[in-house]
């Protein structure tokens, strides 16, 4: 039965080997540059003693340089991506067979359907957490000098280190496979499952993971006649916490009538893997339930 | 029924009122059948007849709404491996993977079943010149027609399902295709189903016949027996209907006769019954035929009610 869903699947594998040898190529080059620039601009040393604050020049000058490769028209492209690859390989798994007819074939052998289906998810799944863990890789190691400057709170990087790339993949390919098996064709199960899998997408991004926990409140205060600078947002080195990595959403509740100055609430940096696990384990949870509901629908199939 | 009624041989398949809903509509009602071990039953009836329906249910493809099936003693109960063991399919159009060879076939169907027989397999496509690095896409109709009737032989189940198995191919590769699946039965022990509209091709292999049309069974039974319980007779037009010692099938009146397809007792209509009426035996198609207009005509519920009251081996496929 491996042997049947590798036969099956090894054009797909040879071509997600291809995007893999594409990003490699591209990490390697880019992750090296910013590498050596890194090091010339001394920022390490900035870093270390003023997170920043001391060489906004040198600062500038590298995220001028490298921003564009890793933010946000790039993070636009990057973020289709793993729902593109995921419905891909999960839209035609079972609508291909019925589009053909080889159904006929495959589900009156001895081996029994859910079966059938229960192994070939084990592997296409095993290769898609291979890729997805293969692509984090890739990105986490090439963006590791930009995220010392940005930290990984931010979209463009979230989006792309730890857990939930795979996540997302996984998601995008179990709405394909149970897609395919209603709609009966590959093309029509891949567009309505890509289309249910980015609103969830942007959902979580923009309404949900700001919550996964009660963000904290930061307080700058100022002297009654100096300059208050405030400014919040995605752009500021360091964030206006002053601590690199940490998440700032946005003003938080106005100070007491007798303190001048500004409050943001924001997500701090160490809160990365818990906010990446409860993300991942969403996506993990809505593809394991379309995987079940696809192997008991195939299993007592009507149709 | 009891379980050796059809001649002391063991049952390869036994429905009673086996029936399946799609929808709102019935794809095949009240289907009772019992067909014996060792037998080459062919199923006719037109498209939408019903017989990919039951097809399907004997198979496992499909899960019968109501009633009974069992195949050789496993029921629609039964884990779903055993009840696949005991059959093997050739689908409609022959589906194989395009971009597999012949080989990976093969490989496939070992993967899949464990009493493959791979020696049967290569000694099949060696015998039929079929090289097995082909891929699958670059074989001929009746070719893959062949492919996948080695892979259903080489599951070494007892019961082999053929469905529509020679309708797409052309009059040759049909001929051979048939010869391929008599020599395979002879001597084997083999029950075959073979579903078609083509009745001529299964009047040379059949020995078992099995009429399906509107969901209904409208026939079953021994092809020998079904035809010398039925016979054409033509009578001077106007003969009423009461007059025959049996039930009319069909009926095709001209200007001056009419010719009448009688079920009766064999032995009966043997000779003129009455001046003027030539009597005489039917030939499968003809008879297949009849039945097939008949249910046409007639709605298709009334048959069992009608056929129950009358003897003849082709009431016990529609007992209720």
């Amino acid at each position: 039965m491996i042997w049947v869903s590798w036969r099956q699947h090894r054009s797909q594998a040879i071509a997600c080997l291809g995007l893999l040898a594409a990003l490699a190529v591209y990490a390697i080059v880019m992750g090296t540059s910013m590498r050596s620039a890194f090091g010339q601009d001394r920022l390490v040393a900035c870093l270390a003693h003023s997170q920043g604050t001391g060489c906004p020049a040198a600062i500038r000058a590298f995220t001028g340089r490298f921003g564009s490769a890793v933010n946000v028209a790039f993070w636009s492209v990057l973020l289709a991506l793993p729902g593109l690859i995921g419905v891909i390989v999960g839209g035609p798994l079972i609508a291909r067979e019925l589009e053909y007819g080889t159904w006929r074939l495959a589900w009156s052998q001895t081996v029994p359907r859910a079966r059938w289906l229960t192994v070939k998810l084990g592997l296409v799944i095993g290769g898609l957490v291979v890729l997805g863990a293969a692509m984090t890789a890739l990105i986490t190691w090439y963006r590791a000098p930009m995220d010392r400057l940005t930290g990984r709170f931010l979209p463009n990087v979230y989006d792309f280190e730890g857990l939930v790339l795979t996540a997302y993949i996984l998601c995008a390919f179990a709405f394909a496979v149970l897609a395919g098996l209603l709609l009966r064709r590959s093309i029509a199960a891949m567009v309505a499952a890509f289309i249910p899998w980015l609103a969830l997408r942007l959902v979580v991004e923009f309404q949900l993971r700001p919550r996964f926990q009660a963000p904290l409140t930061f307080r700058q205060f100022c002297s009654r006649n100096g300059p208050c600078y405030g400014g919040y947002g995605l752009g500021t080195i360091p964030p206006s916490t002053g601590h690199i990595g940490d998440w700032v959403l946005g003003p938080g509740a106005g100070l007491p009538a007798n303190q001048f100055g500004n409050t943001y609430l924001y997500q701090p940096a160490d809160r990365f893997w818990t906010f990446q696990s409860i993300e991942a384990g969403l996506f993990v949870l809505l593809t394991a339930a379309a995987l079940g509901l696809t192997i008991w629908l195939l299993h007592r199939r009507a149709a | 029924m009891a379980q050796d009624d059809a001649g002391g041989g063991a049952t390869a398949l036994r429905t009673d009122r086996l029936g399946r809903r799609y929808g709102r509509v019935w794809g095949l009602r009240d289907c009772t059948l019992d067909v014996p071990a060792g037998v080459v039953a062919g199923l006719v009836g037109p498209n939408g007849a019903g017989k990919t329906t039951l097809l399907e249910m004997i198979i496992g493809l499909l899960q019968p709404t109501e009633g009974q099936l069992s195949v050789f003693g496993e029921t629609s109960h039964a884990p779903m491996a055993a009840r696949l063991a005991r059959v093997g399919y050739v689908a409609q159009d022959h589906p194989l993977y395009r971009d597999f060879s012949v080989a990976d076939m093969f490989r496939l169907g070992r993967a899949m079943n464990p009493r493959w027989d791979q020696k049967l397999a290569q000694a099949r496509t060696d015998a039929l010149g079929i090289p097995l690095k082909r891929k699958v896409k670059s074989l001929s109709g009746g070719q893959r027609a062949q492919v996948s009737l080695t892979m259903a032989l080489a599951k070494r189940a007892p019961l082999l399902v053929l469905d529509e198995p020679v309708s797409s191919l052309d009059p040759v590769a049909r001929l051979e295709f048939m010869r391929e699946v008599m020599a395979a039965v002879a001597g084997t022990g083999l029950t075959v189903l073979i579903a078609s509209h083509v009745v001529s091709e299964l009047e040379r292999i059949c020995d078992w016949l099995i009429v399906l049309a509107d969901g209904h069974v409208q026939l079953a039974g021994p092809a020998d027996d079904l035809i010398a319980a039925h016979r054409l007779v033509t009578v001077p037009r106007g003969t009423a209907n009461a007059e025959f010692p049996g039930l009319i099938i069909h009926r095709t009146d001209s200007d001056r006769h009419s010719t009448v397809l009688v079920r009766t007792d064999p032995g009966r209509l043997a000779a003129p019954e009455r001046p003027g009426w030539q009597a005489g035996p039917v030939g499968f198609e003809q008879l297949v035929m009849a039945y097939l207009q008949r249910s046409s005509k007639a709605p298709a519920t009334n048959d069992p009610a009608q056929a129950a009251a009358l003897p003849g081996p082709a009431t016990k496929a529609v007992t209720r």
